[in-house]
């Protein structure tokens, strides 16, 4: 069963759709293809807050829906928890 | 979705679904009679708000505006206005009146209180009997004015209950409905996403001009919407940034062309169609303009648990937030959790909120309208003079 939900291919968070604990693997699926992703965890993802499904560089572009919700301030390794502590918005 | 409609066709043609009389105060120190009156009067509505005194320019346009186009609205059968003064409240009332429903009005200057108390009440009667004599008669989609607007976002509305409103929001399009949204703010990070669905290039730019005017208030205030927006209860949910907020509120307006801008509780001029309303994303205040542009049923997606309401427009709660949909079922019209378990799809759920809808055409209290949420806000655009 899957844990979370990627809008689009090729976004690098997904949203997750239970909580999910520290160290655990879980399925996420993609909602444009249908398509499943395994990725393990580095932190607990409460329900509807985010994982990094792909690494992403200090200060680039983070992808959802396809479309920049942002920029990282850190690295961001899969697995990683993303919220406002390492991803700002573009605008203010 | 077979279900007949029925409504309430009203004196210029409009049809609503709810048959209120109401008791509308032009300004701050005219709620206290027209509460007594709705408390005198079983079966009428007062609607109490914070102004409405030594405003002017376009801010007192937008006063005026509020007040005729509630009024106004198809879900309201009559109308006792009630003011400090003769003149604003006439203006009122006369735009009101040019809908053909029965409107009456009292200035409280010269008499006081109790006097006006009395005559307001006894027109209050007189309409209640009248309006309890008015009948549903079989309506279409097509008749519909429908509003949109979310709160309390997270991203479970993004993932299920926006989607489905967007579903909503083209099967009524399609069938020849009036569809708003709104939220001027909220549309940063995917304001070119809305201004590439604009008709003409004309629309496009004027879209684009209001979108920025809007955005230079808040700049001009020399703060950003850092902590505003996205609000604390949508980090809380999960929101990081403006643009995230905004890409799931964009993503219950559906995909239909937008055939024309309002100004905030501005009435649609050119048909039916998908309208853009200038507005602000508080959620009382939004609801209450778009009621005065005349919609008659709102949809609301919510992730952590907004639960808004408006005194006329039933407004019908969707979640997809399964912690939501147990923790404060109370306000949850339909529960679409299904979707974000994958157990329904998002044809499955747009049924169920056109269902939905239906039943609340038809008469059906929404969980806002039966917890008693009728939250009348006025915008105010600058300070009063």
């Amino acid at each position: 069963m899957h844990k979370f939900l990627i809008h689009h291919k090729g976004d690098h968070v997904g949203v997750a759709v239970q909580d999910i604990a520290a160290g655990e693997t879980v399925i996420g699926v993609f909602m444009d293809d249908e398509s499943t992703i395994e990725v393990r965890a580095k932190n607990a993802v409460p329900l509807g807050h985010k994982i990094a499904i792909a690494p992403l560089e200090p200060s680039k572009s983070v992808l959802k829906y396809g479309i920049p919700i942002g920029y990282s301030l850190t690295a961001l390794e899969v697995g990683d928890y993303v919220h406002t502590h390492n991803i700002k918005t573009a605008r203010w | 979705m077979n279900q007949q409609l029925f409504g309430y066709r009203r004196e210029n043609g409009k049809v609503g679904i709810r048959n209120h009389v109401i008791i509308l105060p032009v300004d701050d120190i005219s709620n206290a009679a027209c509460e007594a009156v709705a408390k005198i009067i079983p079966g009428t509505l007062a609607l109490p708000h914070a102004y409405g005194r030594l405003q002017y320019g376009e801010d007192l346009a937008l006063h005026f505006r509020t007040m005729i186009g509630t009024g106004c609205n198809p879900n309201v059968a009559a109308v006792v206005v009630i003011g400090i003064e003769e003149n604003w409240t006439k203006i009122i009332a006369d735009g009101i009146a040019a809908t053909g429903k029965p409107v009456a009005s009292f200035s409280i200057e010269g008499f006081g209180d109790l006097e006006i108390i009395r005559r307001a009440s006894w027109k209050a009667k007189e309409f209640v009997q009248w309006a309890s004599e008015l009948r549903r008669e079989p309506i279409e989609l097509k008749d519909l004015t429908v509003s949109i607007k979310c709160g309390e976002s997270d991203t479970t509305t993004g993932l299920g209950s926006c989607p489905t409103v967007s579903q909503a929001v083209d099967r009524l399009v399609d069938a020849g409905a009036t569809v708003f949204f709104g939220e001027t703010s909220e549309l940063t990070g995917g304001e070119h996403l809305i201004a590439d669905r604009m008709a003409t290039p004309q629309l496009r730019e004027q879209f684009l001009d209001m979108y920025q005017a809007y955005v230079g208030i808040i700049k001009s205030q020399g703060v950003d919407l850092l902590g505003s927006q996205p609000t604390q209860g949508n980090i809380a949910g999960g929101l990081s940034t403006i643009e995230e907020k905004a890409l799931g509120n964009i993503a219950k307006t559906g995909t239909k062309t937008v055939i024309g801008l309002l100004k905030p509780a501005e009435m649609p001029q050119n048909g039916a169609g998908l309208y853009f309303m200038d507005s602000s994303s508080a959620a009382a205040e939004c609801v209450t303009l778009m009621a005065a542009g005349g919609a008659v049923v709102h949809f609301f997606p919510t992730g952590q648990g907004n639960i808004v309401g408006n005194p006329i427009e039933p407004v019908i709660k969707v979640t997809a937030n399964p912690k939501t949909a147990a923790s404060m079922s109370e306000h949850i019209d339909v529960d679409v959790k299904g979707l974000l378990s994958r157990e329904i799809n998002l044809t499955q759920a747009g049924d169920m909120l056109m269902d939905y809808m239906c039943r609340v055409v038809n008469g059906r209290m929404t969980c806002a309208e039966a917890l008693g949420h009728r939250e009348f806000s006025m915008t105010k655009l600058y300070p009063s003079a």
